[in-house]
């Protein structure tokens, strides 16, 4: 998928793949104040920046610095403009995205979040060192479309391994669980019981693309 | 430093030594031993060896005993009597069959320091010259010394790969594989005490020492080596509230081990107990020998590792955590990476053409750079401008080329990122500890750095990438193995026992987990910049 480019963006993309969170604040309150309608910065901006971050990541090696920086800088624009949270939307997907208890290292998933929100899908974060039940209980009362974990280290392995099981107990078993994080993703879907292992953020966004679309 | 030229069949290796050792003690830090049967002192006859060039001296006393003068005339000498100066070119006549433990590089005067003095432990009774054994049971290497207990003297040290690596290189693939089934885990139960009975026994048959004389094996390791050795509890480990709290490794019998390792039968095993899951007895035992806690000042002890562990004494509590930062300090996953070995290149500088000139460990040919000199070369680059504090190589290169020894390496934006990662690791938690202390960064006065990474680290460059905080130079002591040392002062002297006792109880662990802000913390400390206070 190829975001619009729309030259009134052009500033807005240009300081989010910079990572300057400062300028990317001020340019996304310059929008509104020109009467652009949210949905429109977070479709045109956020997901042409996501877009063009994502070629770079492919190109280029992986520099974690530059993907905080970017991420940081559009997790102040979605909270300009959506303070009271994301709305859900009829439409607009929703995920669940949590690092598993014992996991202190919530960098992955916060990138993850990012490029999913950049994408306009609705992310509802349960932070890091989450239990397997609250991350079934959120997936249930959000109508989640996928559960995502994330896993930079390799003791949370056997948490990954519960998910599943425990949201086919709840008669959940139709919800994908999405896997990524460097402790995960050295593992196959078959060893971690999930649905899916992401090797990027951008690898994770596009498998979920298909799946909204009912490609996967 | 003059070279020993040692003449193989498939060419030459090039040993550079530092003149003092004889060639058997040069060769035995080596993978190309000669073989021996007593401890160096011309007994045996076995380690013959054949002179091409240089100066050698003349033939000492045993030489002339144990070699007939056509042989002496040839140039036949015994490795263990000829001490060489300068360059040097050998030929092994009698070389010892290979095996997996090695002497580490001056071990002599590693352990000089080693006396207990005062303090000595209860000798067990009707055991002739007891000796003791201390173990530093790592992830990846065991690392042994063997004194005599009652007059502390050092007689021997070896160390050799972990063979528990079959079952995965790191701690978590490890205990999962055990957790998982009995039988692995008694098989890497059985590796380990089957590699120490290996050690043993390469210190027997070379050092002619009568395992007989063993009166005590000590062992310091992190948690999860002890569990799997103990085959106790390793399973807790895989559970996140474990790993803050006490975990019993303590084996439960031990008489087994004593008669497959044909040590004396009276002999005891002590396990030193861990403080918790993530903070292993290595770590309180290099907390020993550096007296860690007995000045007045703040102080910041870092082992640096896959898994990191770092201490700090404020001058009244004593805090510890780990770290999870990868493994770039053991320069694994790094492209251009190489273990700190023969080959490896440890240190590198700006030269005046504007390039990098490379330092090698005892050979000539490069294989990839170790932790200490990724960490030079990351440093070289950023004082020339060749890559940015934010990681990036200037004018958007993807790599830096160069070459060291004639071999052509490349480090990648990638290799920079895992490194950024693992000093961010470890800058949190300084941060963390510093600030639940309540010590600024400019109060700190002692920062030991343990662990193999250590050895060769340029603090200056360490801390240009913000990997050792910016106090003065001399305040950074590079102390080795100090879960070894620790390990045997605490075999060595009922003091240091007490010490580890009082570490024991005194130290308080800070789970990173419980840091508010880690993420921005850490987003911060991933910059190729000086440590800031937080």
């Amino acid at each position: 998928m190829i975001a619009m480019t729309n030259p009134e963006m052009n500033k807005l993309v240009e300081v989010l793949l910079e990572g300057d969170h400062a300028a990317a604040l001020a340019e996304a309150r310059r929008l509104r104040a020109m009467g652009i309608e949210p949905e429109r910065i977070v479709t045109e901006g956020l997901e042409a920046a996501m877009q063009r971050l994502d070629d770079k990541c492919t190109v280029e090696s992986f520099n974690l610095l530059e993907i905080m920086l970017v991420g940081r800088a559009v997790s102040a624009v979605v909270n300009e403009l959506y303070p009271e949270g994301v709305p859900p939307e009829r439409g607009r997907d929703t995920f669940v995205i949590a690092t598993l208890e014992g996991d202190v290292h919530d960098l992955g998933k916060n990138i993850a979040k990012m490029v999913l929100i950049g994408k306009g899908y609705r992310v509802v974060d349960l932070g890091k060192d989450c239990p397997v039940e609250t991350l079934v209980n959120a997936a249930e009362r959000e109508h989640a479309h996928a559960v995502l974990v994330s896993g930079l280290i390799t003791p949370v392995i056997p948490q990954v391994r519960k998910v599943r099981p425990a949201l086919a107990e709840r008669g959940l078993g139709g919800i994908r669980v999405v896997a990524g994080g460097a402790a995960l993703k050295q593992s196959s879907a078959e060893a971690l019981n999930v649905d899916y292992v992401a090797e990027t953020a951008f690898d994770g966004a596009l498998y979920l693309d298909q799946l909204v679309r009912g490609a996967a | 430093m003059p070279d020993l030229l040692l003449r193989l069949d498939d060419g030459t290796r090039r040993i550079p030594f530092e003149p003092g050792p004889s060639i058997r003690e040069i060769l035995d830090t080596t993978d190309f031993r000669v073989r021996s049967g007593c401890r160096g002192i011309g007994a045996c006859g076995l380690c013959r060896v054949r002179l091409i060039e240089g100066e050698s001296g003349e033939p000492t006393q045993n030489e002339r005993l144990h070699l007939p003068p056509t042989l002496l005339s040839q140039g036949v000498r015994l490795a263990c009597q000829v001490s060489p100066h300068h360059d040097m070119q050998v030929e092994i006549l009698n070389p010892a069959p290979p095996s997996n433990w090695k002497s580490p590089p001056n071990a002599a005067l590693l352990h000089e320091t080693h006396s207990p003095g005062t303090g000595t432990k209860w000798l067990p009774p009707g055991v002739r010259h007891p000796c003791g054994v201390a173990v530093d049971l790592g992830t990846t290497h065991l690392c042994l010394s063997l004194f005599d207990l009652a007059s502390g003297r050092w007689l021997a040290d070896r160390w050799g790969r972990n063979p528990q690596q079959n079952f995965g290189a790191d701690i978590v693939t490890r205990l999962a594989a055990a957790a998982e089934s009995p039988a692995a885990a008694r098989e890497m139960s059985r590796l380990v005490v089957a590699a120490i009975g290996e050690s043993l026994l390469d210190i027997a048959t070379r050092e002619g020492f009568d395992p007989r004389r063993i009166a005590n094996v000590t062992v310091a390791g992190n948690t999860a080596m002890l569990a799997l050795l103990s085959g106790r509890n390793f399973e807790l480990l895989l559970q996140p509230e474990y790993w803050t709290r006490p975990v019993d490794c303590a084996p439960l019998e031990t008489s087994g081990w004593a008669a497959e390792w044909q040590i004396n039968p009276v002999a005891e095993v002590d396990v030193l107990a861990p403080l918790a899951g993530f903070v292993g007895s290595d770590l309180l035992a290099g907390l020993v020998s550096t007296r860690f806690i007995e000045g007045a000042a703040p102080a910041l002890f870092i082992d640096f590792g896959t898994n990191s562990e770092i201490a700090l004494w404020s001058g009244e509590a004593l805090w510890v955590t780990a770290s999870a930062g990868g493994p770039a300090f053991e320069s694994s996953g790094i492209s251009c990476g190489a273990p700190a070995e023969a080959g490896a290149v440890f240190r590198v500088r700006l030269d005046a053409a504007g390039g990098v000139a490379c330092q090698i460990i005892g050979d000539d040919r490069a294989k990839g750079l170790c932790g200490s000199g990724l960490v030079d070369l990351i440093a070289c680059l950023l004082d020339s401008g060749r890559l940015t504090r934010d990681g990036k190589f200037a004018g958007g290169e993807t790599g830096y080329a160069f070459s060291a020894g004639g071999t052509g390496l490349t480090l990648t934006k990638s290799d920079v990122d895992l490194m950024q990662r693992a000093k961010a690791a470890i800058g949190v938690g300084i941060q963390a500890l510093c600030g639940h202390a309540g010590v600024r960064l400019k109060d700190l006065r002692r920062v030991c750095v343990g662990g193999a990474f250590g050895r060769y680290l340029d603090v200056g460059n360490a801390q240009a990438i913000g990997l050792l905080p910016p106090v003065a130079p001399e305040m950074v002591e590079l102390a080795g193995n100090t879960a070894l040392a620790g390990c045997c002062d605490v075999m060595l002297s009922s003091l240091a026992a007490e010490r580890l006792d009082r570490l024991r109880s005194r130290a308080r662990c800070l789970n990173l987990a419980s840091v508010p802000d880690f993420g921005e913390a850490f987003l911060e400390n991933l910059y190729l910049q000086p440590l800031r206070e937080a």
